[in-house]
């Protein structure tokens, strides 16, 4: 009797084991679905997180899981062994890896341009300035020389003519990430050190003395600055403009809240002059990274839901349909880029403000 | 039968060990349950992080740290394994550690709310401030010339304190850029004044509140303290005179609270914190939080409709240097001086360890301990040693230069303490406020306090309702000087409560940390 009451249990565990893994079979394809595992720099988390996107690469029969980091980290620090791929915010960055890793491919589905966020009363205090100007476009126009002129000369808010509408005893200086960690903060150092390098990337040591103490003051005079750039252009939509007047941003940051209806009259974007651009660089390190590097770049619908986050894509029509759809006044064509430096230059250029950061802990 | 009764008992045991929701502190990471290392003001979201447990199935445990004490915890590694994420009021702090950056991974922008002043109403009516928000170099002219008088947090210790800190500094510097040592020098006279207005200290902005409250229509006109705090406080009922907010017009700094992921947790904590992160941002969770705690939303979505406009937002330095010279110059230059008095167990039963303990302890604040928590340039220490009766003081002085000495010979003191005898708390005590009496009769502008450090219950002396008697007749001048009674070994919990409850002060334990961590933790108050 006894071993029967057994033989029956052992027997329903087996069936309920069975049933167990046909109904997770049944669930769908979260079951079939291949795990891919990514390191990507932190302004593409979003878009990573998007159910949008999850199920587009669901249907490719992919689970992609991004851990954000900043791209310098993803470059020198971070672990690539644990990981599919890697997809930092730069192109010098992903070089650094391939160099690194010894890997040939890479993607590029995506870029943006660096832009300013700004805010109407502030664009008028400096159009007097002759910093910020119109484009024939009708698009908003930032004059990285002239700026620093003001920088140079550590001018503050409350020194500027006829100013009633921010009259702030602090300097005019653009906000940007923290350089020491991560990109947006170096891809807007890139475009201020080819200026103050009188219109020439910076390429080797005489040229980054010459700039260096001026790109220090740039971020030093700032003081605390957030490891990524979610954080100072949060603070631009919500605290808005006491808190942050000018804000260093990537134009698809701009755009994708605007598509999201997040940016209220009076916010604007203005192009600096000139400007770099920021090419989201995938470098596959697995089989299953580099299908996730050909879907981004290849699969339609994937670089559809890529323009409805503000990034441009081999496609112009896409950006440019999102943009009108939401009204976003950005720039068709960008005609003054400059080249970002080599990862040697920028990383060496880096290295001396972090420098001035001093040492030791508090 | 009976084993097949035993295997599925087995399986069912397995089971609910797997899905159990046990709450003992200190286990291992489980999947859908945060472990959070966080601010002691963020108790204050229990309700809406239960609330998220039941919509997301993200259990969110606080364990509350002091800002300063969080960071040493992330920076030296202690957090990790214990701890997925970190909450506190703001990571800038955590971000002049060079090796703090490796150790975290992504930061949500949970709420916000900046370091105002609260001001009587009455007060804020006198300085014409209700009309025109003043500067911060307004507000230090009038406590410079006495019409001002504030509560603050220690800024070693709180991060509201600090945020004031750094705020007045940058406001007074002149300069337009963050502070860095020769900006932090130019601006000391007027520092100086600023703090000249400071009556009130704190180790924490919730027992800087409740202070306020205790003592409101006598010294105190204000606070300066988180927007929220102040909101808090205006909607407890407790307030004899509502405080006016007052948002310095030439700027302020402002916590943002930022859910920090710890970059040692697992995958499964990483997905709780992103789900529990935009959880929190949902425009009806941020409302709640707007309503609920008076911290203002970060979603957009969910702004007020006509919010009061914060000020621009001052820099917040970035050299650690800087932080340094900043701290150091409020604690031996600007701030008014700190009156310290010691009354100390040295009875028979403190013999052993304990009397080691208490040694170690006072050696560890002439030197030994953190920059900030040793005893102050300017500051006046009194050691009173007890047994079944008060010992003789010994006060000492320390110079605003060159105070190795003087620390010195406190360390020395304190080496000698040996152990024997009865436990005469109370007669110790009032020895204690007679002493401090002389003291400020020759020189009143002091934060006065009293330490008290007893193992046991009082066996000899005055008994806890002859000193309550006793107390009631004190000179004006002393009788706001608090008690912080220390638990320590036996001692009387209760009676040691009501002490700190009539005296104004409050207790600290050392029966579950060391002593020396402490003694450490009070210097926020002195």
């Amino acid at each position: 009797m006894k071993r029967i009451l057994s033989l029956v249990l052992a027997a329903a565990l087996a069936a309920g084991v069975a049933v167990a893994v046909l109904l997770d079979r049944a669930a769908g394809p979260p079951s079939r679905t291949q795990p891919v595992r990514g390191v990507i720099g932190s302004e593409k988390q979003a878009f990573f997180d998007d159910p949008a996107v999850r199920a587009a690469f669901a249907r490719h029969g992919l689970r992609v899981q991004a851990d954000p980091a900043g791209s310098r980290q993803i470059a020198t620090s971070v672990d690539l062994g644990r990981y599919d791929f890697a997809f930092p915010g730069s192109s010098p960055a992903a070089d650094r890896i391939r160099q690194r890793r010894q890997v040939t491919a890479r993607y590029s589905p995506f870029s943006t341009p660096m832009a300013i966020a700004t805010f109407e009363p502030i664009a008028a205090l400096l159009r007097a300035e002759g910093v910020i100007g119109r484009a024939a476009d009708g698009t908003w126009t930032f004059d990285v020389a002239r700026y620093l002129d003001l920088a140079r000369r550590r001018v503050r808010w409350d020194q500027l003519d006829d100013n009633a509408v921010y009259p702030v005893r602090k300097d005019v200086l653009v906000s940007t990430t923290d350089p020491r960690s991560s990109n947006s903060a170096a891809m807007y150092l890139a475009i201020t050190s080819f200026v103050a390098n009188g219109s020439a990337v910076v390429r080797d040591a005489e040229a980054e003395a010459r700039v260096l103490p001026l790109m220090g003051r740039l971020f030093h005079d700032q003081g605390y600055t957030e490891s990524t750039s979610e954080g100072p252009f949060e603070d631009y939509l919500s605290v808005g403009m006491g808190q942050a007047p000018l804000v260093c941003v990537y134009e698809a940051q701009f755009v994708g809240r605007a598509v999201q209806g997040q940016i209220k009259p009076g916010m604007l974007l203005a192009y600096p002059v000139p400007t770099v651009i920021s090419r989201h660089t995938l470098v596959p390190l697995t089989p299953a990274g580099d299908r996730v590097g050909r879907l981004l770049t290849t699969d339609p619908q994937l670089q559809r839901l890529a323009a409805r986050h503000g990034f441009r894509t081999a496609d112009a029509a896409q950006f440019a349909r999102v943009t009108a759809e939401h009204r976003v006044p950005v720039t068709a064509n960008l005609v003054n880029v400059v080249d970002t430096p080599s990862y040697d230059a920028l990383e060496s250029l880096l290295r001396g403000i972090e420098k001035g950061y001093g040492d030791g802990t508090p | 039968m009976r084993r097949a009764a035993a295997l599925a008992a087995a399986l069912l045991l397995t089971v609910s060990g797997c899905t159990g929701g046990g709450d003992e502190p200190g286990d291992k990471p489980r999947e859908g349950v945060l472990r959070v290392l966080a601010g002691s003001e963020l108790a204050d979201l229990k309700p809406i992080l239960d609330q998220a447990e039941r919509d997301i199935g993200v259990k969110v445990r606080l364990e509350y740290a002091g800002t300063l004490d969080g960071v040493r915890q992330v920076v030296d590694g202690r957090a990790d394994g214990r701890y997925e994420a970190v909450w506190f009021s703001s990571n800038r702090y955590l971000s002049l550690h060079r090796d703090a950056q490796r150790r975290l991974r992504t930061a949500t922008t949970t709420m916000i709310s900046p370091v105002v002043l609260g001001v009587r109403r009455s007060a804020a009516e006198r300085l014409g401030w209700h009309t025109r928000p003043p500067t911060w170099a307004d507000i230090a002219e009038a406590a410079a010339g006495h019409r001002f008088t504030y509560g603050m947090t220690s800024p070693a210790a709180s991060n509201s304190g600090f945020s004031a800190l750094v705020a007045v500094a940058s406001a007074l510097s002149g300069r337009g850029g963050a502070l860095d040592a020769a900006s932090i020098d130019a601006a000391g006279p007027k520092l100086t004044d600023f703090f000249a207005g400071q009556t009130l200290t704190a180790g924490s902005s919730g027992w800087l509140s409740d202070a306020y409250l205790r003592r409101q229509g006598s010294s105190v006109d204000g606070l300066i303290n988180y927007e929220s705090v102040l909101r808090s406080v205006g909607a407890s009922g407790k307030l004899r005179e509502p405080l006016t907010i007052i948002y310095p017009r030439d700027g302020v700094v402002t916590a943002d609270y930022p859910l920090t992921l710890l970059a040692s947790a697992p995958a499964h904590a990483a997905d709780a914190h992103r789900r529990l992160g935009e959880y929190l941002r949902r425009p009806d969770v941020q409302r709640r939080i707007m309503t609920e705690t008076h911290r203002r939303p970060v979603n957009p979505e969910a702004a007020p409709a006509e919010p009061a406009a914060i000020p621009p937002e001052l820099p917040f330095p970035a050299r650690p240097d800087a932080v340094q010279a900043l701290l150091a110059a409020y604690y031996d230059k600007f701030r008014r001086p700190s009156r310290t008095l010691y009354v100390l167990d040295v009875s028979g039963s403190m013999k052993g360890e304990r009397i080691e303990a208490l040694r170690t302890a006072l050696v560890a604040l002439t030197g030994g301990a953190g920059r900030f928590e040793r005893f102050h340039n300017r500051e006046e220490v009194t050691l009173i040693p007890f047994s079944g009766t008060p010992g003789q003081p010994v006060s000492y002085t320390v110079p605003a230069e060159a105070p190795e000495a003087e620390l010195g010979r406190i360390r020395e003191r304190a080496r000698e303490l040996t152990a024997g005898g009865d436990t005469a708390i109370y007669d110790s005590l009032m020895r204690a406020y007679g002493v401090a009496d002389e003291q400020a009769a020759r020189d009143p502008d002091r934060f006065t306090s009293i330490v008290l450090m007893s193992d046991g219950e009082n066996t000899g002396g005055l008994e806890f309702a002859g000193f309550r008697a006793r107390f009631a007749g004190l000179p004006e001048r002393v009788r706001g000087v608090p008690v912080f009674p220390i638990l320590f070994g036996e001692a009387a919990v209760t009676e040691m409560g009501a002490l700190a409850e009539l005296t104004g002060g409050r207790t600290f334990d050392a029966r579950s940390q060391p002593l020396d961590v402490v003694f450490r933790e009070i210097r926020g108050y002195q």
